[in-house]
Formats: structure tokens, C-alpha cells, sequence
């Protein structure tokens, strides 16, 4: 935790005004990020950076246990995101270790089919940004909530950004984003929506905000993603409530949450969709074109099933 | 005509050994910028500049912060270097900076390995259709 990368030895002379590369510790370099880049906030990331870092949590990977739990917070997710991001680990290296684990388990692809998929995502959001370029901050389409784009207020507020809702799942997310840089995709998601939906905040608002935080941030998959959740990517807008949350989070927000008995989100389906959007029949009508990417043994509706999305 | 003496730009996609231009020129010298407008204008966190600054000190690379393409020339300069050789970028961000490099020096960009070759462009707008295309090709390699 402590201990930075080894610094790979240079073969050419440094010159007084470069960023050092011989730092003691992280602490270290904390310190010199405050003095160089004094307005960045927050602390470094537990998470850390460098090859050996990325290749240490690829050992971990399980790709047939990710493909079971992936869904749950606490399930086996890869945490890969940051190194995919940054290329220390190419999608290509993933994609090989995750086949190298299959032959040497003898397993196939009913196992490893939901991680390479989940690479596959990560592919095809560069391939957008790249079809896009900076189109990719715009709303893609029209959103299918019955409300305007102009309609959602356009700046992110204090209490989400500060941590102080008073929900304790919003704001545990919210403290794990600051202080990790990295949440679990179903806890995006969940973020995204309450932002998007119950607060009606543009989900530019909330995409910009993530992108200062997270490790893994790029405005393909974020962008994309919370454009996903307001519907101005997607046929139909992305909501839980909160049998979901309780159900993928094990309930470890709800029982000491101050909202428990005033929960938002402790609503049927039918009647959040009523609360929270002008047009409801559109929604309900909407086709399940996604739930090839749902939990198969999940009993919401195909708008509200977890993890029809990567962020 | 092939590069004599150049210099690498590594950036922020490409902080791995798998990168192209550290790859086919491994003894030439690279740099990694800190970009300052970015950094101040999506008022990115000190975590993520440590995470690029831990991932950058992994590679055989000089540190250094302010305008990309004014610090890249500057080190391209500092080299006497006759071209920059860089890997292909996916941010527009990024792909001007390049535009800025390589207006005043050759710039070649590398394209690192891709995760599936398609023949033809795939259909995008909406992942399924990607995925029809491209997941049996994935799968040819297992």
C-alpha cells in the first residue's frame, strides 16, 4: 500500500525541472501531487497503479465465478477497469488470460462467456467514441421520460457531491467514488439513476463528476452509460428500487440507514414508473432487447434488471 | 522514410509494455506529459493523476506536466530527435494534441493490437448488433 512501482531505469540524462521518478513512498508522492497539482482534491486512491498492480488482480480473476456474481457488490468482479482504461493491460492480454484460465480449469465458454462479453463492451465503447469524437458529451436521442433535455437541472448538487442525502446507499457510493476512485458497475448504475431520475440532474451533471473521480473514467463508457440510464441512449429509461438495491447490496445500506422508513425507493416498479416519468406506457411497452443481459433468475422488469449495462 | 533519431509520446491509453512505440523502439527516449488543461478543467482528482503518475513510473519514461505538445517538442528537442512515435489514440482530446505535435515534427502513430479484426467495419449504435459481429470472431481464438 505503501510502496510505489519500481521506476524503470532511464538510458538518457534528467533534467531539473522533471517530475522526479526516484520517490520513497506513496506518501511521498502524495505530497508532491498537493504541490504540483495543488487544486486536484482528495488523497490518492488505494487503488494502485503500474503493471505489477494490474497483473497481480488479473491473477485473481475468476472468470466463472464472475460470470455468477458479478451482479452482486460483493460478488467476483475483476476490478480490471483502471488497467484496461490506461492500457497496462490491453484487452487483448484479458481476453488471453481469461482463455488461458478456461483450458487450464477445463472449462469453455458457458464459463467465460460473460467476462469476454463484458470486454466486448469495453470495445465497442471505443469504437463509439471513435464513430462520435466529442459528439459523445451530446445527448444521443431524445429522452423517453416524458421530460426535456432542458428540464433536468444542469449542475450537479451539493448534497450528492458532499455525500449528505441522508440515503446511506447513495451516499456510501458517493464515499467510495471519492475516496477509490472505482465502484462496482451495479452501484453506477444505481447512482446514475437516482441522480438522473428521482433528482431529475442532467446526466452530464453526474457523467462529469464521476470522470473526476474514477480510475477507470472515460467519456465512451461513462458517457454512454449515463446516457443509457436517462434513456437519450437507450428505448427506455433504467430504475430500481429498492428490493433491487437491497437484494444485490446483501442490505448492507438499508438496516442503518436514517431514510429506512422514508426510502424513495421502497416502491412497486408500477408506481415509481409513475412518479418518476411522464410517460409511462411507452416504458412499460418497451421491448426486453436487453435481457440477454440480465440475470436470468431475476424477477424485476426487463427496464429495471441489473447490469443490463456497463459503465 | 523510417525515423533515425526519435523520441516516444506515451499517453494516457497507452501506459503498458504492450504500447507499439515502446515496443518496436525500445531504446529510444519517452516522455509522459501531465496535461494541466485537462487536469484543471475536468477538475480531475489527485487519485487519478497518482494512478497515471504509479503507472507511468512502471515504464522507462521521463515525468514531466504542463501543454502536451509545447513539452513533447520541447523533449523531442532536448533529443535532437527527428520524429515522434507515438500510439494511436482514441480521444479526440488527444488525437489533437497530436494534430499540434505533428505539425511541427513527424509523428507517427501506431496502432496497438486490436481485441477482435473484423473485415469490415461493424454496425454500431446499439451494443447487440457490435456483439453479433464480433463474438464468434473472439471466439476463434479460444
Amino acid at each position: 500500500m505503501s510502496r510505489l512501482p519500481h521506476a524503470a531505469p532511464l538510458s538518457w540524462p534528467s533534467e531539473s525541472t522533471d517530475l522526479p521518478r526516484d520517490l520513497p513512498e506513496r506518501k511521498a508522492l502524495n505530497s508532491l501531487l498537493a504541490q504540483e497539482f495543488p487544486n486536484a482534491s482528495g488523497e490518492l486512491s488505494p487503488i494502485a497503479g503500474g503493471r505489477a498492480a494490474a497483473e497481480q488482480q488479473l491473477n485473481g480473476m475468476d472468470a466463472k465465478r464472475y460470470g455468477r456474481s458479478r451482479n452482486h457488490l460483493n460478488g467476483s468482479v475483476t476490478r480490471l477497469s483502471p488497467y484496461i482504461r490506461h492500457g497496462i493491460l490491453t484487452l487483448g492480454e484479458v481476453r488471453d488470460a481469461v482463455f488461458s484460465q478456461l483450458k487450464q480449469n477445463n472449462q469453455g465458454r458457458d464459463e467465460g462467456g460473460k467476462l469476454i462479453n463484458e470486454l466486448g463492451w469495453r470495445d465497442f465503447w471505443q469504437r463509439m467514441w471513435l464513430d462520435l469524437g466529442d459528439r459523445i458529451h451530446d445527448d444521443q436521442e431524445d429522452h423517453k421520460t416524458g421530460y426535456a433535455s432542458s428540464d433536468y437541472q444542469q449542475d450537479l448538487p451539493n448534497d450528492i457531491r458532499e455525500g449528505r442525502t441522508q440515503l446511506a446507499c447513495m451516499d456510501g457510493f458517493r464515499n467510495e467514488l471519492v475516496t477509490h476512485g472505482w465502484l462496482h458497475n451495479h452501484a453506477r448504475m444505481w447512482m446514475a439513476a437516482y441522480l438522473v431520475h428521482w433528482r431529475r440532474v442532467h446526466w452530464r451533471a453526474g457523467a462529469d463528476w464521476f470522470l473526476e473521480h474514477l480510475l477507470d473514467g472515460d467519456p465512451a463508457s461513462n458517457h454512454l452509460s449515463w446516457q443509457w440510464v436517462a434513456s437519450s441512449f437507450s428505448h427506455k429509461p433504467y430504475f430500481f428500487n429498492r428490493q433491487n438495491l437491497e437484494r444485490y447490496s446483501n442490505g448492507r445500506y438499508c438496516q442503518e440507514c436514517p431514510s429506512n422508513e422514508s426510502c424513495p425507493f421502497d416502491l412497486s416498479y408500477e408506481q415509481l414508473e409513475q412518479q418518476l416519468f411522464k410517460v409511462q406506457p411507452a416504458i412499460r411497452e418497451g421491448t426486453a432487447r436487453r435481457s440477454s443481459r440480465s440475470s436470468s433468475r431475476s424477477s424485476q422488469r426487463p427496464n429495471s434488471k441489473p447490469s443490463t449495462q456497463r459503465f | 522514410m523510417n525515423p533515425r533519431k526519435p523520441i516516444l509520446w506515451v499517453h494516457e491509453e497507452a501506459l503498458g509494455p504492450a504500447n507499439p512505440a515502446l515496443q518496436d523502439y525500445p531504446k529510444a527516449p519517452g516522455l509522459f506529459v501531465f496535461d494541466d488543461a485537462w487536469i484543471q478543467d475536468q477538475s480531475i482528482s489527485r487519485k487519478r493523476i497518482g494512478f497515471l503518475y504509479e503507472s507511468a513510473l512502471s515504464l522507462p519514461l521521463t515525468l514531466r506536466r504542463g501543454d502536451v505538445a509545447t513539452e513533447v517538442l520541447r523533449f523531442a528537442q532536448r533529443h535532437e530527435a527527428d520524429a515522434v512515435i507515438s500510439s494511436t489514440a482514441v480521444d479526440p482530446r488527444l488525437q489533437r494534441i497530436a494534430a499540434a505535435i505533428d505539425r511541427d515534427l513527424p509523428l507517427w502513430m501506431l496502432d496497438p493490437d486490436p481485441f477482435v479484426e473484423l473485415a469490415k467495419s461493424p454496425r454500431l449504435g446499439r451494443f447487440s448488433r457490435y456483439w453479433r459481429e464480433a463474438e464468434p470472431v473472439v471466439w476463434e481464438g479460444f
